[in-house]
């Protein structure tokens, strides 16, 4: 019988397998399994209340932390694992759910503004922040006085990260590096551009939906700078743990794809 | 938090296909948007407690529900009552106070626009559970395969519905083992601590599960996850009489209430 082995080269001249953002089992680059996961960890961060909303039963819970951080973690793939995992807690904990079986975008938005960032698609990541302050400013109960104030302190930020390249650059490199004094920063910008994003689209909505007038939002506006720097800097905390959790175990995450080999 | 989960019980809202609800669902939510005009928003509000009526559901949970928003409900409705800028003065209360906007006057409008916003809430808050209560899960992840929502995505809400409860025991473990470091005070203490102590269970739960899922990536590649075949499925579900009435019936309701805002009615 004539039989021939293949050359041991053949094997070696076949490329190896790329990561790329169709590839099989993954969204984004980031496995299906990781979003799934995420998702659940996001419905369990739902059943933990940790902060009151002025004048309402319900409680801004753990899991905006979760989408503060998750663009750091996930990339864009944040937005599916955000919108997975708010469905289902709004499926499960449907009492909180002001805005009905839409209450899912606020962590949606948040998470993908934060994850195309991340992934450098700055410009994609503008227009959607872009067109969340237009939704706010277009809403003629936002022309009432001192208005323009409400979106201000984070989303402030989150456009300065956007579209400043040096700025961006510096904070995406700070985190891919695992620099271990200036990751904390950096992590703060980007939990700031998650969280802008987040509360920016709950605003907006509740204004289009309720709407709410200045003389609700301006004399809350201290608690909510307050609450949203207290989410911030623990979702930075957090973030930080993470990630160099996730680096030292060297478990998949969204630097894998982005850091320059 | 308070969760609410399917209840069987035998209606006509049980037997609708999970995609029929979800439409009504969404269309309802469109039509209650567009009237400003509570007698129109209250029509609606009883068209949804009705459903809820005919579903067999417990009504005192509709009162549970209530809990949530009473305060929202309260701040709604003041604001616009004083400071909504109607045109038929219904009571006096002070002087106008141009600092705060206020006209010195509650008005006919700012009263019927507030009770349109608060029976809004009520609706919206409403109309999600009896989704939930009449549906089964494996029924609301099929509906949203067939309305051709990616596999991928369709797989993700199933796989992170069944990890969940897992998740939930693990975070426990681990706030047991924070609480015996003395990491951080779960039960008391002010909110501040609280959520420190909640931050402090996140970071151990992440990188546990992200480990974990591993073992599932594993296991999906081995089936062959993502393989461009033809997917077939153990529950089918199809439309019905009922079905098509109540998806015309949507249709309609969404056509007229666009009709009605056009012609400036239900609107204050």
């Amino acid at each position: 019988m004539n039989q021939t082995n293949p050359p041991e080269n053949n094997i070696e001249a076949k490329p190896a397998p790329v990561r790329s953002w169709q590839s099989r089992g993954r969204i984004f680059g980031i496995p299906v399994s990781l979003i799934a996961i995420w998702a659940a960890l996001f419905v369990a961060a739902s059943a933990v209340p940790a902060l009151p909303v002025p004048g309402m039963g319900g409680m801004i819970t753990v899991n905006a932390i979760m989408t503060a951080i998750s663009g750091v973690v996930l990339g864009p793939a944040a937005a599916v694992a955000n919108m997975a995992g708010a469905i289902i807690a709004t499926i499960l904990f449907p009492f909180g759910a002001f805005f009905g079986p839409i209450s899912f975008l606020t962590a949606t938005v948040g998470g993908l503004i934060a994850g195309l960032t991340f992934a450098n698609r700055w410009k994609l990541a503008g227009a959607i922040e872009l067109l969340l302050i237009a939704s706010w400013f277009v809403n003629p109960a936002s022309w009432q006085p001192y208005m323009y104030l409400v979106p201000l302190p984070y989303t402030g930020i989150a456009v300065l990260v956007i579209f400043i390249k040096p700025l961006r650059e510096w904070a995406r490199n700070q985190i891919l590096t695992q620099n271990k004094v200036w990751m904390w920063p950096a992590l703060f910008l980007f939990a700031s551009i998650g969280h802008a994003g987040e509360y920016l689209t709950s605003n907006s909505m509740t204004n289009w939906m309720y709407n709410l007038t200045w003389q609700y939002w301006i004399p809350t506006l201290p608690y909510w700078i307050g609450v949203d720097t207290v989410i911030v800097v623990l979702s930075m905390v957090v973030g930080v743990g993470v990630l160099i959790g996730l680096h030292r175990a060297r478990l998949p995450h969204a630097s894998d794809l982005y850091i320059k080999k | 938090m308070a969760d609410v989960g399917y209840i069987n019980q035998d209606s006509f809202l049980h037997r609708l296909d999970a995609r029929t609800k979800l439409i009504l669902m969404l269309a309802i939510l469109v039509v209650v948007l567009v009237f400003t005009d509570p007698i129109y928003v209250i029509a609606i509000l009883f068209l949804v407690l009705g459903a809820w009526k005919l579903a067999k559901l417990p009504l005192n949970m509709v009162g549970d529900i209530f809990k949530y928003f009473t305060g929202i409900a309260v701040i709604i409705f003041v604001l616009q009552a004083f400071f909504y800028p109607g045109e038929t003065n219904l009571l006096q209360i002070s002087n106008p106070i141009p600092a705060i906007g206020f006209s010195g006057y509650i008005t006919l409008q700012g009263v019927m626009y507030g009770l349109a916003l608060v029976l809004r809430l009520v609706v919206i808050m409403t109309v999600a559970p009896l989704l939930v209560m009449t549906t089964p899960m494996s029924d609301l992840m099929l509906a949203l395969v067939k309305f051709k929502v990616p596999y991928r995505f369709a797989f993700i809400l199933t796989t992170a519905m069944s990890l969940f409860p897992s998740i939930q025991n693990r975070a426990e473990l681990i706030q047991q083992a924070q609480l015996c470091r003395g990491v951080g005070d779960f039960e008391s203490g002010n909110f501040f601590v609280r959520l420190r102590a909640s931050a402090s269970i996140l970071t151990p739960l992440i990188l546990g599960a992200f480990r974990d899922s591993q073992i599932l990536d594993v296991a999906m590649s081995s089936r062959a996850f993502g393989a461009p075949i033809q997917r077939t499925f153990l529950l089918e579900s199809h439309f019905r009489q009922a079905d098509y009435i109540f998806l015309a019936g949507s249709c309609l309701s969404l056509v007229g209430a666009v009709i009605l805002r056009i012609m400036h009615l239900g609107v204050v």
